[in-house]
């Protein structure tokens, strides 16, 4: 719980600050996804839930996003990243930059599905091509890259 | 009953989150609930005292950094010169900081007396964490007498205006941000207009008749319609302008005076100025 709340401060502290500086094109990685998708291969699905619901809640607080969108997003990516990483096993790195990929695209799309519920729109298939994709993967690389450092491996295979 | 929960537990928590989350969006989105501004209020007071030591430790890891390459580019010299070398790089670095930060503030001190309205300059402390929306933090907040919907400026034009305050610190909406709309006018012509941000980061102007006087190159400033937003200040330059057959208004788009990426200081308007500024 303690490696948890001291990583999600971490982010936070990050993503403001640091992580802009890595934008490539205007696109940048999302820290809080690795850190949702990193607590999901370690526990079990109703913590998973809870927890991306929590860091879901401090990025919109970081964002100008309305409360509560990243945390629907990241509470839904946390359970589905749970029950489907005890399926289909996810120690290889291929298999977890697929599952990472897949995470933020599937953010992506719920992100810009609930927008356009609540009136905000924004163009599909220009937001899918040139802000989905490119931020999924970017966002995947260096989650998987950070997953790999051996200390933070420790970390995302401790109790939360 | 409590087999029954036990065997639904996961199913009833993902529901729970997703339901929280969507109530907790249409309050906000829907009626502008206090509760929501309330949550967000004390989730980012949590975190602002930290944003500031991350902020100031940056600083400092950065100076740290410049100073261990500097050492390593002089290794080879001998111990004298490494020294004098070291010395004179830190001290120029220190100064070429200095006087950087003091042509900054000093360009926001002189708009500020120029425009004549109550003012506070603030530091840039952190961007938009997605890739959705183009905000970013200040490092002031209520203690500082900021609050929401003041108009940011830097002494190029307009920034934006502020949406969620803390007591430490506040979230600035950029111009560019797409669910921002600012009233405008082209300063030649005075053909007014809303300007809005974009997906892409770019500035559109909506509702400019076909017919309107608009060529590339105008200035344009804000209109002061609207009421947040004083008159006058400069937002960009027009870059594009066509005129689409059938359509009912001109397709505008206009480059920024603001360097959005690289803003470090900037100025909250805490009162509008009672006339008009002339920049």
């Amino acid at each position: 719980m303690t490696a948890f709340l001291l990583a999600l401060l971490g982010v936070c502290l990050l993503q403001p600050t640091l992580v802009p500086r890595l934008a490539i094109g205007g696109i940048q990685p999302d820290l809080f996804l690795v850190l949702a998708f990193a607590l999901s291969l370690s526990v079990g699905a109703e913590m998973a839930t809870a927890g991306g619901f929590l860091i879901g809640l401090y990025q919109d607080t970081l964002s100008g996003a309305p409360l509560g969108l990243n945390a629907f997003t990241l509470s839904l990516i946390g359970f589905l990243v749970s029950r489907l990483s005890r399926q289909l096993g996810t120690a290889q790195l291929p298999a977890r930059f697929i599952l990472l990929f897949l995470a933020g695209i599937v953010s992506g799309l719920i992100t810009l599905l609930v927008l356009r519920f609540f009136q905000v729109h924004r163009p599909l298939s220009v937001s899918f091509f040139w802000t989905v994709l490119p931020a999924a993967f970017y966002t995947a690389t260096l989650g998987v890259g950070l997953l790999a450092i051996p200390k933070l491996k420790t970390i995302s295979g401790a109790n939360w | 009953m409590t087999r029954l929960l036990l065997r639904y537990r996961r199913t009833l928590i993902l529901s729970s989150a997703l339901l929280v989350s969507f109530v907790l969006m249409t309050l906000q989105v829907r009626s502008h609930s206090a509760l929501t501004d309330q949550t967000k209020r004390i989730l980012l007071t949590s975190v602002s005292p930290f944003l500031h030591i991350a902020s100031v430790s940056k600083a400092a890891a950065v100076f740290v950094w410049n100073e261990y390459i500097d050492l390593r580019r002089v290794r080879r010299d001998n111990h004298l010169m490494k020294e004098e070398v070291r010395q004179l790089r830190a001290q120029v670095g220190e100064l070429r900081e200095t006087s950087l930060e003091n042509y900054r503030l000093a360009h926001l001190l002189e708009m500020r007396s120029h425009a004549g309205v109550e003012a506070v300059a603030v530091k840039v402390i952190g961007k938009d964490v997605t890739n959705w929306f183009r905000t970013i933090l200040i490092d002031r907040g209520t203690n500082a007498g900021i609050d929401r919907y003041m108009t940011v400026v830097a002494s190029e034009g307009l920034v934006g205006r502020v949406v969620d305050v803390s007591a430490l610190s506040a979230r600035v909406q950029l111009m560019t941000d797409p669910e921002s709309a600012v009233g405008c006018l082209v300063q030649r012509s005075r053909v007014t207009g809303v300007a809005t941000g974009s997906q892409g980061g770019t500035v559109q102007i909506k509702y400019l008749p076909q017919m309107a006087d608009v060529t590339v190159g105008d200035r344009i400033i804000t209109s002061g319609m609207g009421g947040t937003i004083p008159k006058g200040i400069p937002l960009g330059r027009v870059i594009r302008s066509s005129r689409p057959n059938g359509a009912l208004f001109q397709e505008t788009e206009v480059q920024p005076l603001v360097n959005f990426s690289r803003l470090e200081e900037v100025l909250v308007l805490k009162k509008p100025p009672a006339n008009d500024l002339a920049w």
